[in-house]
Formats: structure tokens, C-alpha cells, sequence
């Protein structure tokens, strides 16, 4: 009789232990966003270069219109479909303002293939469902089926922020390569030719100096801090507004279910 | 000092339980009217999404006309979905007509696939894209005022605020989701 209660405790534990390890399975499926919290790279395929930029751009952008854009790559979305997971990913991470619920998601899923653009309501005006579908399929999906994450990413990354600035009225500043790298050319290069590649090897080499030298204006913290001890360096930020600690935050926007997603 | 009576102790007592009772049957109150006015919002926000999804059947129609003119059948078969969706009134109906309207979107897409200038056709993308958005928005919407409507319902059943809810005649609120019915394909009478 002792030995049969004491099974029976046992196999309490137990339960007890798998239901701890489902819910926390359950939660496990959407990740805490990183320190930086604009770009998420989980799935490691993105170069340092374009992290550095969409970090950069997106912070910009929070600044000056309270808009959130959020990158996140993932290898895979354990089983959800896209939809399901950008939401819960803008919905978890309080991805835009609270006021204004103005986030914007994009969302890579490696392994299976997906792509999605997740519009918060106060973006859909600018951001219809039409008009995500139409920058996945013109600045991101030529990439994206040729496996070339990086650029896939930042093209059609630098096209949405393009869209979010002009929704606000403001000029994108002149790091934003949207205008540059459409893929359009693609379709122009057989009639120019070497021309249109000369040119957009001049505007690029124009965009990286320039770039270089926002470095210095950043100045020292900001530079130094980059690469692995980024944390760090988020304290020079703190003047810029919402952000505390040593990493950005969502500012508490939420999600209703538009945008687009695409597979490739 | 004065000792004081039982009879005034006695209606002290009355008096901070009656009041009491009132502070409390108030908060309760206010929070059956939150959650009913969180279940009503949630509602309105169904009604916006599927009068959305019920504005662009036309353009689609049109758009898939342009194509594909012969394929008249789910040409009507959508109108009747819609139309439906037009008339429905309780939530149940809403739900139901919605998944009919689904079922004909999705044979659309299956016919589409015959038509490959109308797959490619940018207005056609255009407008499956904010049909598919509609979608996951109404989804989404249903998944929250199903929620709302839980959270209310539980509270109306539950003691003690069971009690100020019959009182004050709060009645449970309908989840966005088609009755058994809708799960048989409708028979059409052409009597």
C-alpha cells in the first residue's frame, strides 16, 4: 500500500514536470527579442554590415516619428504559420507606440522559406496589404529565392522604411538605399548594360563613404561599443527618449493581423 | 465617556455593511460594464473586418470576369456568400456566412490556377493580398472578442459578481464561431 502511494506521488511529480515543460515549451515558440531589439537575427544570416544599418536606421526612425521597425530572421517558426507569428511576435514585444500602434515587423523564416510583412493598424494606411505583398515581390523575393538573405533583407527593409518615412512626412535621410537597389535594374540591365552596374557601383561606394563618416559623428562610445560590447554603449543613447537600460524596448503598439507574407 | 447603546451600535453595524455592500456591488458593476463594452469593441471590430472582406468581393469579381467570364458559377456562388454575410445578424450567423464566403474564396484560388495571365495580373495580386489580409485580420479579431466574451461570461457566472450581474440584468454575450450546422454543405431548393 505505501509503495503504491508513493508510485502514485511519483507519477504526480511527473505530470506536474510535463506540464511545466509543455507551457514553458508553449512559450518558447516566440523568443525575447535581443538588446538591440530592431534587428533580431536568430537565424544568423544577416553580415554585420546590414545589422549595423537597419540598428542605425531603425532607431532613426523611432526617434523622429515613434515608429518601430523590427527585423527578425528565425530558421524556423515551430509549425505556426506566418501570420500567427509576426503577430505574436508584434504582440509580445509591444512592437510601435501604444498611442499610435505604429510597428512594423519583418519577419524571415529560413527553413521554411516564408517572408512576411506585419503592419500594425496605425501603418496600415500607409502600409496596405497590397502594397506589402508588392515590396515583398519587388525588392525582396528575386533575393530571397536565390538564397541571398542579406541583400533580400536589406532592400526590401530599406524600401519599407522609405514608405513609413514618407507616411510621416519626412525626407528618408540619404543613408536609406531603398531608391538605389530596386530591382528594377534587374530588369533594365539588359538594355544598359555595363552602364546602370557602373552607376550603382558609384552610388554605393557614395553611400558606404558617407556612411563612414556618420561613424565619426557618432563619436567615440558609439564605435567603440560596436561589435559584441554593443550593450555597453546604449547608456550615450539614453537622451534620445524611451529607452532604458542597456538595451531599446517596444513601446507597447499592438497588432491586428494586416500585411502580406509570401513564400519563396 | 458616554457608553453608546446597542441599538446605535447595532445600526453602526447596519450602516458599514450596508455601505459596504454598496461600494462593492458598484465596483462589480463597473467592471461587468468594462468587460461587456471590451466584448461589444471586439465586436465592432469583426463587423469592420467582414464588411472589409465584403467590399473587396466586388473588385475581385470583376477583376476575375476579366479573365476567366465563363466561370460563372463561383461567380455566383461568392455573390450568395456575400450576401449572406450582408443579412447575418447574430454572431453565430456572422461566423457561418464568413466560412461560407471562405469555402467559395478558396475554390476561386483553385480555378484561378487555370489562369495564368490572371494569376500575374497585378490587380488580381493586389487584391488577394488585402483579401488574405482581411482574413488573418478577422481571425485575429476573432480570436480576441472570443476572448473578451470568455472572460465576461465567466465573470457573469461566477459568485459572488453572479449576483450583481442578474441583478442588473447582464446577459451572456454570443462567441464568434458557426454552429454545427454550417459544417454540412447547405442543400439549395430551387422550388
Amino acid at each position: 500500500m505505501k509503495r503504491f502511494r508513493s508510485h502514485s506521488v511519483f507519477t504526480i511529480v511527473i505530470a506536474i514536470f510535463c506540464c511545466i515543460l509543455y507551457t514553458s515549451s508553449v512559450f518558447a515558440a516566440i523568443p525575447e527579442p535581443t538588446s538591440l531589439f530592431y534587428i533580431n537575427d536568430f537565424a544568423s544570416v544577416l553580415s554585420e554590415d546590414t545589422e549595423k544599418y537597419i540598428l542605425d536606421q531603425s532607431r532613426a526612425l523611432d526617434k523622429a516619428t515613434t515608429a518601430q521597425l523590427v527585423v527578425v530572421t528565425v530558421q524556423e517558426m515551430d509549425g505556426l504559420e506566418d501570420s500567427e507569428y509576426a503577430l505574436e511576435l508584434g504582440r509580445e514585444w509591444g512592437v510601435g507606440s501604444a498611442e499610435k500602434d505604429n510597428g512594423i515587423i519583418l519577419l524571415l523564416a529560413v527553413s521554411e522559406r516564408r517572408i512576411r510583412i506585419e503592419v500594425g493598424p496605425g501603418l496600415e494606411g500607409a502600409i496596405n496589404d497590397a502594397k506589402a505583398g508588392r515590396l515583398l515581390d519587388n525588392y525582396a523575393i528575386p533575393y530571397l529565392s536565390e538564397d541571398q538573405w542579406d541583400e533580400g533583407i536589406r532592400n526590401v527593409y530599406s524600401a519599407l522604411l522609405a514608405e513609413v518615412y514618407e507616411e510621416y512626412g519626412i525626407v528618408p535621410p540619404d543613408t536609406v538605399e531603398s531608391a538605389i537597389v530596386v530591382d528594377d535594374s534587374q530588369e533594365d540591365s539588359a538594355g544598359l548594360g555595363a552602364f546602370s552596374w557602373v552607376f550603382i557601383l558609384i552610388v554605393l561606394i557614395i553611400i558606404f563613404g558617407t556612411r563612414r563618416t556618420n561613424h565619426t559623428h557618432f563619436g567615440g562610445p558609439f564605435f567603440g561599443g560596436w561589435g559584441g560590447g554593443f550593450r555597453g554603449g546604449g547608456g550615450s543613447f539614453r537622451s534620445g527618449g524611451g529607452f532604458s537600460g542597456g538595451g531599446f524596448r517596444g513601446g507597447g503598439g499592438s497588432f491586428g493581423g494586416g500585411g502580406a507574407g509570401r513564400g519563396f | 465617556m458616554k457608553k453608546l447603546s446597542g441599538g446605535v451600535i447595532a445600526l453602526i453595524v447596519v450602516l458599514v455593511i450596508v455601505v459596504g455592500a454598496v461600494i462593492w456591488g458598484v465596483s462589480s458593476y463597473n467592471n461587468l460594464v468594462a468587460l461587456e463594452e471590451n466584448v461589444s469593441g471586439q465586436s465592432a471590430n469583426i463587423d469592420t473586418q467582414l464588411q472589409r472582406r465584403s467590399d473587396l468581393i466586388p473588385n475581385l469579381v470583376n477583376t476575375v470576369k476579366g479573365y476567366a467570364a465563363h466561370e460563372t458559377e463561383i461567380m455566383t456562388q461568392i455573390s450568395e456568400a456575400r450576401a449572406q454575410l450582408a443579412g447575418a445578424d447574430t454572431m453565430a450567423e456572422k461566423a457561418e456566412a464568413n466560412e461560407q464566403l471562405s469555402g467559395a474564396l478558396d475554390r476561386l484560388l483553385l480555378i484561378v490556377e487555370n489562369y495564368p495571365d490572371l494569376k500575374a495580373d497585378s490587380q488580381y495580386t493586389a487584391l488577394m493580398d488585402e483579401l488574405a489580409g482581411t482574413e488573418n485580420r478577422i481571425s485575429v479579431a476573432r480570436g480576441d472578442y472570443n476572448e473578451a466574451v470568455q472572460e465576461y461570461n465567466r465573470t457573469i457566472k461566477t459568485f459572488p459578481s453572479s449576483i450583481f450581474a442578474n441583478l442588473f440584468g447582464f446577459e451572456q454575450a454570443e462567441y464568434f464561431e458557426a454552429s454545427e450546422s454550417s459544417e454540412t454543405p447547405p442543400v439549395v431548393d430551387f422550388s
